[in-house]
């Protein structure tokens, strides 16, 4: 009985896919396009936009790296730490 | 730490020091000019989101199937690189934007559809850290719901908002645009696996640590 | 299974019944949202275009999380949830007889806010009540089957009250889009029935997909 459930979940879980799958959007009518599309030869220099993202990407994947490095060194020395008060305890 | 890791770590950090360098010797792009460049770290960075979205996704139903916390370790590390890789990626899309569509955000179909499974991801975070005890499982389900929730966004925004951008035109670069990107995902692509298996280490240490000290009380 | 979801909702109406606390506090809670958003956005006397659907839907939203907020509570603070998780009643039972209690609740708040909001922004929003109710039945379950799922897993959680909607809101999207973008069809002066159509067929695959995940989820994340 739990099997048949089962079964009949995952089936209905398909139908339901293919349901939207096989959906026609509908036609969108004149879409109006609610932002100016400038020339781009006459919006803002590319220069500054390429450097900051850039610059944006390496140093949040600097930051993540050093949270991620000083993280795991923290840790490490606090089973060191805890290693060696257990092999203090079995000793005595 | 795994043999590979030390290795697959350099080689990600030269790659990374290089890929400046590949992508300003790249030409630049007829139309887009300049700022098309930003696209050899904002592709590769929207794969990385997507494949952290799996990752996390598959790992949390195996840890509510199986209740094995290394599933559970595993996702939690996804989830932190879909957030990160996420961050990057809706940064950079603007900064692209802003030149070549003159804005910095359009509400169109694979923007906002980003823009929402991010703050699912975020909000899986949020649980994991302010839940208490027992949000593990918690936290699966709901990176479950969002994973499930995935076509759903992209359906209904999609409707909602009929602006397209150009659709992906990676099958038909040329090389010589076509090999700085390459460059750049297989950076991306070791740079994720480096730091999942980097977060999972201080996942399983963290676990350790909670083992000894609950050894330690019961001596005690 | 059905029976003891039924057992479950009529004990859970019994208990609101008595006092009414919740259903009060809720619809009072639904009209006072629907009020500052007619501050907030009727000018010269006019509402926005669309504004009205957009209203509906945000004001249900909002009743609904403080609805599944303090139905949960009021299990946490009596300890019922684990009684009847310990009972011998299938778990996706105690779903399900959660979920109707709250569909009833939000039914209840749906019929109050329709009127209100239609008369406050001058919407025709009884034009055409049949795709309404198909819009607002889908797209009501498909919040409350997440937001009942959620609101039961977070009953032991700290910042329970947060984090609901922290959780809830960023899953339920296509709910919101496809429920305003609905009723905003409904409201235009020519109804495109095609519109209509695709996003209650939205509406139903969002709710099978996510009643029957929440179906199966229920019983290992509920499981210490």
């Amino acid at each position: 009985m739990k099997t048949l459930k089962r079964w009949c979940a995952v089936v209905l879980l398909l139908v339901s896919w293919g349901i939207i799958a096989a959906a026609q959007p509908p036609q969108p009518k004149g879409e109006y396009v609610p932002v100016d599309q400038l020339p781009p030869t006459e919006s803002m220099p590319a220069a500054p936009l390429l450097i900051t993202a850039y610059a944006f990407v390496m140093i949040v994947l600097f930051v993540y790296v050093l949270s991620v490095a000083r993280r795991l060194s923290t840790v490490q020395q606090e089973l060191n730490r805890l290693d060696a008060s257990i092999k203090q305890g079995g000793r005595t | 730490m795994p043999k590979w890791f030390f290795p697959a770590a350099i080689v990600c950090g030269v790659l990374f020091a290089a890929s400046p360098f590949v992508v300003a010797n790249a030409p630049f792009e007829a139309d887009l000019g300049l700022v098309q460049k930003i696209f050899y770290y904002h592709m590769p960075s929207a794969w990385m989101f997507l494949i952290a979205s799996i990752v996390c996704g598959v790992a949390s139903v195996r840890f509510l199937a199986t209740g094995d916390y290394r599933h559970d370790r595993t996702a939690l590390a996804a989830g932190e690189l879909i957030v990160l890789f996420g961050l990057l990626t809706l940064v950079t899309g603007p900064l692209w934007a802003r030149r070549s569509w003159g804005t910095f955000w359009i509400w169109d179909a694979r923007t906002t559809a980003s823009l929402v499974s991010w703050m699912i991801a975020c909000a899986y975070l949020i649980l994991r850290r302010y839940g208490g005890p027992g949000s593990e499982k918690l936290a699966a389900g709901l990176a479950l719901f969002g994973m499930a929730n995935v076509p759903f966004i992209y359906i209904s925004v999609n409707y909602w908002r009929t602006i397209h951008p150009p659709t992906t035109v990676v099958p038909t670069l040329p090389f010589s645009l076509g090999f700085p990107l390459w460059f750049c995902v297989i950076s991306f692509l070791l740079l994720f696996v480096v730091l999942l298996k980097l977060r999972i280490r201080v996942e399983e240490q963290q676990a350790r640590v909670d083992a000894l000290y609950l050894a330690l009380d019961e001596r005690s | 299974m059905m029976r003891v979801a039924w057992l479950i909702l009529r004990k859970d109406l019994t208990v609101e019944v008595r006092s009414m606390e919740i259903v009060y506090t809720t619809l009072f809670f639904a009209v006072s949202c629907v009020l500052v958003f007619a501050f907030a956005l009727v000018r010269e006397g006019r509402a926005p275009e669309d504004g009205a659907a957009g209203i509906l839907w945000i004001a249900v939203m909002f009743a609904g999380n403080l609805a599944l907020g303090r139905t949960f509570e009021r299990e946490r603070q009596s300890e019922t949830l684990r009684a009847l998780l310990l009972g011998p009643a299938p778990r996706p039972a105690v779903y399900v007889g959660k979920l109707l209690g709250i569909l009833a609740l939000l039914f209840g708040a749906e019929l109050l806010l329709v009127p209100l909001v239609a008369l406050l922004f001058q919407a025709r929003l009884l034009a055409h009540p049949f795709w309404l109710i198909a819009i607002l039945a889908t797209g009501t379950i498909g919040f409350a089957a997440v937001g009942t799922l959620f609101a039961a897993m977070l009953i032991r959680a700290r910042s329970r009250d947060v984090l609901l909607p922290v959780l809830l809101y960023p899953v339920t999207v296509p709910v919101i889009i496809a429920g305003v973008r609905g009723t905003a069809a409904l409201l235009q002066p020519e109804l495109d029935g095609g519109i209509v159509r695709f996003w209650v067929a939205l509406l139903v695959c969002f709710d099978v997909v996510f009643v029957t995940l929440a179906l199966w989820t229920f019983e290992p994340v509920m499981t210490d």
